[in-house]
């Protein structure tokens, strides 16, 4: 299997756990943990696309509202602890990928010049 | 508690934050500019490629052979056409025009459309359905091809109508997702050679034995690579049937 498979492959699993998700969670587990969303459904289908993307998330809020686990007030803390180090390391990222792509690229082979192997069949001498 | 100054947007700065707001910004200013300079210098020049839409419509005549891509050998041009040039073709978007040549083959037909044109390398994107290619009324012998021998070149994969100036930049590693769909969708590929063959420095891209690109070449795409190739001369246009077995990535 070549990269590029290995990747659609991925892709396709995520995507595939993603969907049983959304229909488990907009069908059963949105009314459950959120009383705002009961009785109302036409606004579901417009959730599945970022469902299908976040759905480890989506399980883990789910899990943390059903069994009554959730502090909100708590729960903004520890982002905002790591703000610093979240911009300082995301600008290294963005500073380490610019180097890192630049070192990779290629160098246009200009010098190399066309090397007839054989000539045409019929005009060997 | 002690007090912290805080900024608020609509308030004058507090003192304190002075200094901090105006070498961040400084920071960020200079520092935006340098980035913007350095990633830009650092990018190849996308050429001149483009639709050529000041030139109007075009429309010529000539004999249309499979490669097993179609050419056009044109025998009736105009004055940015003229006879004797031998032109890819392609539709709107990412399609080629196969399905529209093949039963032309060997034919005389009228072609319609907008030309794309980069140095030597040009391709005429047809109008749509007959309006773009039809036949013609009248017979002419499709130009025998002249064989060049076989050779090992060192240059690109590209599709031939970003590279053509559809899109700018139309080649590189950070097209070749785009190069690939329009390669899958019939648009004929082209080798940019990394010194000029026989003159040329564009050639159209088939596989061996008059077969389509291979697959196997798709990977390679918008990389530089050395391949080895059967060349022969259609027209005034280099066809290279590539060896996918010999395909290496240079450094």
């Amino acid at each position: 299997m070549s990269g590029g498979e290995t990747i659609v492959w991925l892709v396709q699993i995520w995507l595939t756990a993603g969907a049983v998700v959304a229909a488990l969670f907009l069908i059963v587990g949105i009314d459950r943990i959120d009383d705002d969303a009961r009785g109302a459904y036409v606004f579901r289908p417009l959730l599945v696309p970022a469902v299908l993307l976040i759905w480890p998330l989506v399980l883990w809020r789910w899990f943390v509202l059903e069994t009554g686990r959730d502090q909100w007030a708590a729960r903004h803390r520890p982002p905002r602890r790591q703000h610093l180090v979240a911009a300082v390391g995301m600008a290294l990222l963005i500073g380490f990928s610019l180097i890192a792509g630049l070192s990779v690229r290629q160098i246009w082979p200009g010098d190399i010049a066309p090397q007839q192997l054989t000539p045409p069949a019929g005009t060997e001498d | 508690m002690k007090n912290k100054p805080f900024f608020v947007g609509y308030l004058p700065v507090p003192k304190a934050l002075r200094m901090f707001l105006w070498v961040i910004s400084a920071t960020l200013v200079v520092g935006a500019g340098a980035a913007g300079y350095a990633i830009g210098t650092t990018q190849d020049d996308p050429g001149t490629g483009a639709f050529r839409f000041d030139y109007g419509r075009q429309t010529v005549t000539g004999v249309i052979e499979l490669t097993p891509l179609p050419l056009l050998h044109v025998t009736q041009g105009n004055d940015r056409i003229p006879a004797g040039r031998t032109l890819m073709m392609t539709a709107g978007g990412k399609m080629g025009v196969l399905g529209r040549a093949a039963p032309l083959e060997g034919q005389l037909a009228t072609a319609s459309g907008v030309l794309l044109e980069q140095g030597d390398l040009d391709m005429l994107q047809l109008r749509g359905g007959r309006n773009g290619l039809k036949a013609a009324e009248g017979t002419v012998e499709t130009p025998a091809p002249v064989p060049l021998g076989r050779w090992k070149l060192a240059g690109e994969i590209c599709d031939g109508k970003c590279l053509a100036g559809a899109m700018r930049p139309g080649r590189g590693l950070a097209h070749k997702a785009c190069a690939n769909l329009c390669l899958i969708g019939g648009i004929p590929p082209v080798f940019v050679s990394s010194q000029p063959v026989q003159g040329e420095e564009f050639l159209m891209v088939v596989g061996p034995d008059g077969t389509e690109m291979p697959q196997a070449a798709y990977n390679r795409v918008g990389q530089y690579i050395s391949v080895e190739a059967d060349i022969a001369r259609h027209g005034d246009l280099l066809v290279m049937a590539i060896d996918p077995a010999t395909m290496e990535v240079l450094d």
